[in-house]
């Protein structure tokens, strides 16, 4: 599914926020986890701010002169098949969270790109970007 | 099932109406019945007058910062509930849900700006007018006044007056349009919940009756009017027999000119916004496309492309990007323009009519619809259509763009895309409308500027919002003192 306004692209980075909100959840009840337990918290109080941060991005930023087409950008190569965690083994949950974090940092140094008109927009996203580059870190400990 | 039946809110509290008449409320999306509102009656109209008249000394009297702090309180209920309004706003009216995010953002704006109060509202003064004498004036609140505000944006127009005249130390009446007015009662909710002082701020629901009963009104100060510009007439005229301060903004027929040098993939995401933007249904859109000289074949031909690949389908459907009309009889009109269109003899490059989604095959869709080899003096370049129709003029250069935007006597905005300096100054410079897009499609000012049009699409002095908005919710008492 394309992504061709400021609507879209905000909607689906809340929804990407969400997810991973639900993903880091069910990890940090999975006991073979333990070992990773300070770094999913970290994530997983990062998914719910960067929600409020996003909403309120969306209300701010949006403005009627500028509600202009976005081309050349889709959902696809962002949606990653996510595994509910309870089933993983320690090693698979940290390899998934992984994926979701390099996946996310991708989106949204792309999505700042293109929203690079709206610089505010495009501001907080690099910042959010910037923290999902910080939990790779994190994870790849 | 049982629909929700719209009330009154007068003097604090929700009020049935004393009418007998209703009328329906429509999700334009689906054609399905999603209220009912009462078409209010004159009672209505002198309880709401009778709260707010009693309610201003006291509100008068109340410091300006005070006044402002319920505006910062509201603000913040606004935000919280940004969502709700928006999707409400698109439930009944049909345009895109960013579009209505937009719409209440814009809302939002105005009552902040009408938080600067204690700066915009100050007089002046000067010593020695006299040998020994000075001068100073005051701006002082006068009274009750009231807003009629129209159906394209039910959230925000009651917006660009409600906060600064509150603020001003008057207290205020809204009328939203009887077609879309659960956005204006979500609204009032909050303003409830804010909990300003009883009778401050009122919302009685109706139609012709209601309207004439808050212009008659002899406690009503002024009005407030956004709409088509024959009723925008019809509201200046009357305000003036009955001495009463008036801004009536009325329709418009807006002109966009692409010069030879523009950038037009640049133009093109922004002109799609202007043309088709709200489905057409705004005072600013696009409605003459008028490329100069020889661009008109690469223009056209992107337009063209660009107008096809519009998702139309419902407003809450995030992927939409051009919702319906707001009303069936609107459609039909809006129809009725383009059959106009083919029997004066313009060239249909894009037939929006029969245009069907099928998830909502009982909407009130129109496609994206543009005509060519449009003459000026066609009924579809002349009238204000409201909807999701381009009439393309072709102008040589331009003297003779100037002259098509000037020759409406009709307009809110008009807009150029060029990459000339020069030929930008020289068409604002020149055209007669009062807001002026230069690579901008929808010439809108924020709500620290004043919004309102040239000619037949603007009656009154003051228009909306910006700074001169306190003018007119106030009169400067002059003070000529002298102390022995």
């Amino acid at each position: 599914m394309p992504l061709i306004n400021f609507g879209s692209i905000l909607n689906f980075s809340i929804e990407l926020e969400t997810l991973d909100e639900q993903f880091y959840t069910a990890a940090l009840n999975n006991p073979a986890s333990a070992a990773q337990k300070s770094v999913f918290e970290q994530c997983l109080n990062d998914c719910k701010k960067n929600q409020k941060i996003l909403q309120r991005t969306r209300r701010e930023n949006v403005t009627e002169m500028i509600l202009e087409n976005i081309s050349d950008f889709t959902r696809a190569p962002f949606v990653i098949e996510t595994r509910n965690p309870d089933g993983m083994n320690g090693q698979e949950v940290l390899e998934m969270a992984g994926k979701l974090e390099e996946r996310a940092e991708n989106y949204y140094l792309q999505a700042a790109e293109k929203m690079k008109a709206q610089s505010e927009v495009a501001r907080i996203l690099k910042q959010v970007a910037k923290k999902r580059t910080a939990h790779r870190n994190s994870l790849a400990g | 099932m049982t629909l929700p039946v719209m009330k009154n809110f007068i003097n604090g509290e929700w009020v049935e109406s004393k009418t007998t008449t209703f009328g329906d409320v429509w999700n334009p999306a689906k054609g399905e019945k999603i209220a009912t509102v009462p078409y209010g009656v004159k009672e209505d109209v002198d309880m709401a007058v009778q709260a707010a008249k009693a309610a201003y000394p006291e509100w008068r009297a109340t410091p300006p910062l005070s006044r402002a702090r319920y505006l910062f309180r509201l603000k913040e209920a606004f935000e919280e509930n940004f969502e709700e309004i928006a999707r409400v706003l698109t439930t009944e009216q049909g345009k895109a849900i960013d579009d209505s995010r937009g719409e209440v953002r814009r809302m939002i704006e105005n009552v902040e700006h009408a938080t600067a109060v204690t700066t915009l509202m100050t007089g002046y003064t000067l010593e020695d007018i006299a040998k020994g004498i000075d001068c100073y004036g005051h701006r002082q609140p006068m009274g009750v006044f009231a807003a009629i505000v129209p159906f394209n944006f039910p959230g925000m127009v009651a917006w660009w007056f409600l906060p600064y005249a509150l603020v001003s130390g008057n207290t205020f009446i809204v009328k939203p349009s009887e077609q879309v007015p659960m956005t204006q009662a979500k609204i009032f909710e909050i303003v409830e919940e804010v909990g300003f002082p009883e009778g401050v701020v009122n919302l009685v629901n109706g139609s012709r009756d209601v309207v004439n009963g808050l212009l008659d009104h002899p406690d009503i100060q002024g009005i407030s009017f956004v709409g088509a510009t024959p009723t925008a007439k019809y509201i200046y005229e009357r305000c003036g027999a009955t001495g009463k301060r008036v801004q009536a903004l009325g329709g418009a027929k807006n002109i966009v000119g692409v010069m030879p040098d523009a950038n037009v993939d640049d133009a093109i995401p922004s002109l799609i916004t202007s043309f088709f933007g709200c489905t057409g249904q705004r005072c600013l859109s696009g409605s003459i496309l008028a490329p100069v000289g020889d661009i008109a074949g690469e223009l056209k031909e992107k337009f063209i492309a660009a107008a096809k690949n519009i998702t139309v389908g419902s407003g809450l459907d995030e992927k939409t990007a051009m919702g319906p009309l707001a009303g069936a009889q609107h459609k039909e009109r809006v129809l009725s323009y383009i059959e106009k269109g083919i029997a004066e003899g313009a060239e249909l490059l894009l037939d929006g009519r029969n245009y069907t989604v099928p998830e909502y095959p009982n909407g009130y869709f129109v496609g994206p619809t543009i005509f060519d080899n449009v003459r000026p003096d066609m009924t579809i370049a002349s009238e204000e259509i409201f909807g999701p129709v381009v009439s393309i003029v072709n102008p040589q250069n331009m003297d003779e763009l100037v002259e098509l935007v000037n020759s409406r006597n009709y307009a809110n905005a008009a807009c150029i895309y060029t990459q000339s300096g020069s030929a930008a100054r020289d068409f604002k410079y020149r055209v007669n409308p009062s807001m002026v897009g230069i690579n901008i499609g929808v010439a809108a000012p924020m709500s620290f500027f004043p919004f309102g049009g040239h000619g037949n699409s603007m009656f009154g002095d003051i228009k909306g919002h910006g700074q001169e908005i306190f003018l007119f919710f106030t009169d400067m008492k002059v003070v000529i003192e002298r102390w022995y």
